[in-house]
């Protein structure tokens, strides 16, 4: 089976199986977390607009993005080959016509669309609930495009990444917790150049606030020193972290033997 | 004939550990059975038949083509997985139908071949079960059923009958004998000397990573039987009943246990001792606990045919 048929079944049968696990419910219902604050926000805010929805939307993104879909990913990312080896049915895909990068490939991509449709849930109820008084507004829609986008894109690198830790660690999920939650925390407080080895980086910088800019002043602490790419930049620099990682993954996978621990 | 699997000086180790020492082996057409006790090797060298594990030395190749790395193959390899592992979110039939997925079949010959398959290991009825909830003799079938599914020519099976009650391992063994009336290669492991005897004469022993021996049935029989067999015997009074046997000419050595109860025999006429020892037992009016044959398992064969 050629590799662009075979990532395309592969996807389909991993995207059906990872909708019913007992995981995609959990990681449902933690995204679901924002949208009882933004009700519990709107209540307090009792329907007034203005700066103080825009700062409660700043802080809901800054829930998904350097808290749910670090984790999400965390799990999804790691378990494309962990969770094969762990459950002893790697055997069922490694003795299929279907060449090993398409695996990687395939499984990558299912766990990608089901956190981003997760993330889309969550965002999209909570973010709406908390717009609910400007929904007259296109440039509402806009931003919550923007938002999604941007999540999407971290969704991409960081389950990319994780994959790849995946591939060569069997215990991925540590040194996972300590990149996503210790070092791409710490490290937007570095100065200069330093920040720029983080995937958060990149995703800050297409927020559509940033210092000197306006706005954020909600979550100005989380922006400190911030010294942003440009938005283009930082577009490629996630597709290239995406690509570079899947593509070590692949190979990785497709040289190394992996097996279950009997 | 020619080779369909064919490994030569295969070797594999887990770090130090040996898994595998210089194998070289020739599967002909027909049923092949690899028989050896539990850690022997014969996992390992499925899992290098078929592309999972790299070798470190040698090379395994099917129908001349080397396997690791190469996923055309498995168009007519079935391989059935000794672990009871599984998708366990699927319902029997999605289990096959997505496996079936990654042979570029289209949707209504995909259904087709499930159903088929399914039907085969009599799990029609159970198809719309998730797997979760199936015993192990249904688990069992539906992995026979994802290696058969594709009409695959060659099968290789490892322990396909463990978990299956005797009624099913009957089935199970009826239907690899039919894959073999059709011309097609089937591998299949076992621990268990009868199981492998009933699917095939041909064999091959493997214990601690090495081929002991190749043959028909009849000879590993003969060399099993010229094995000295131990049997065990507690009883009330164990020194009464050797007294019993002393002089007996199928016996080659009596020893007492450390418990004081026990009686080790050691003959290779197995049948004839026990012949012999239930009216010693009776006319001595020994009160017997226990009979036991400690050695009488492959493990001891095959330590007794290493140390030949």
């Amino acid at each position: 089976m050629r590799t662009g048929a075979a990532v395309r079944e592969i996807f389909g049968f991993f995207f059906g199986l990872g909708r019913r696990t007992g995981r995609a419910r959990t990681f449902t219902l933690i995204g679901l977390v924002p949208v009882a604050l933004a009700v519990a926000a709107r209540a307090f805010y009792h329907g007034r607009t203005g700066d103080m929805v825009a700062v409660s939307t700043e802080i809901l993104m800054v829930i998904f993005l350097q808290f749910y879909i670090v984790l999400v990913t965390l799990f999804y990312g790691t378990s494309v080959t962990a969770e094969e080896t762990e459950n002893r049915t790697l055997a069922y895909l490694l003795t299929r016509p279907v060449p090993k990068t398409a695996i990687i490939l395939g499984k990558f991509s299912a766990a990608a669309a089901l956190t981003s449709a997760m993330v889309a849930l969550g965002l999209g109820v909570s973010y709406f609930i908390l717009n609910a008084g400007q929904m007259g507004d296109l440039a509402v829609y806009a931003t919550f495009l923007r938002y999604l986008g941007v999540l999407v894109l971290g969704i991409l690198a960081y389950t990319a990444f994780f994959t790849f830790l995946g591939t060569i660690l069997k215990r991925a999920i540590i040194l996972g917790l300590v990149f996503g939650f210790g070092w791409e925390t710490a490290i937007q407080y570095f100065p200069g150049s330093t920040q720029r080895f983080s995937i958060v980086h990149y995703l800050k910088s297409l927020l559509p606030y940033q210092p000197g800019r306006g706005g954020g002043r909600g979550v100005a602490l989380l922006l400190f020193r911030l010294e942003p790419t440009s938005p283009l930049l930082a577009v490629i620099a996630l597709v290239a972290i995406t690509a570079v990682f899947l593509a070590l993954a692949c190979v990785i996978f497709r040289a190394k033997e992996y097996l279950a621990e009997d | 004939m020619t080779a369909v699997i064919s490994a030569t000086h295969l070797s594999k180790y887990y770090g130090h550990v040996l898994g595998l020492d210089d194998v070289s082996l020739e599967i002909e057409a027909g049923i092949t059975g690899l028989l050896g006790p539990n850690g022997a090797g014969k996992s390992t060298f499925m899992k290098l038949a078929t592309g999972q594990m790299k070798p470190n030395l040698g090379a395994v190749a099917i129908r001349g083509r080397r396997v690791w790395n190469a996923p055309e193959i498995f168009r007519i390899v079935g391989f059935c997985s000794e672990p009871d592992a599984f998708y366990e979110d699927m319902t029997g039939f999605e289990f096959l139908a997505g496996l079936l997925r990654f042979y570029g079949f289209s949707r209504k010959e995909i259904g087709e071949r499930a159903a088929r398959a399914l039907d085969i290991v009599e799990l029609t009825k159970d198809k719309d079960r998730l797997i979760r909830g199936y015993s192990r003799g249904m688990r069992q079938r539906v992995k026979f059923a994802q290696a058969i599914a594709h009409d695959p020519e060659i099968l290789i099976l490892d322990e396909p009958l463990s978990g299956l009650d005797p009624l099913g391992k009957r089935k199970l063994i009826k239907l690899i004998r039919g894959f073999k009336d059709e011309g097609r290669t089937v591998l299949v492991s076992s621990h268990v000397l009868p199981e492998i005897e009933a699917l095939t004469s041909r064999v091959a022993l493997i214990h601690q990573g090495k081929v002991l021996a190749e043959g028909d049935v009849p000879y590993i029989r003969e060399l099993i039987e010229a094995h000295p067999h131990q049997i065990s015997v507690r009883s009330s009074d164990p020194r009464a009943l050797a007294a019993r046997f002393v002089g007996d000419p199928s016996i080659l050595r009596m020893t007492f246990g450390g418990d004081g109860r026990t009686l080790v025999v050691e003959t290779r006429k197995r049948d004839v001792f026990f012949g012999r020892l239930a009216p010693a037992v009776l006319e001595a009016g020994i009160e017997v606990e226990e009979i036991s044959s400690p050695d009488d398992n492959l493990e001891a064969v095959f330590k007794y045919l290493v140390g030949k």
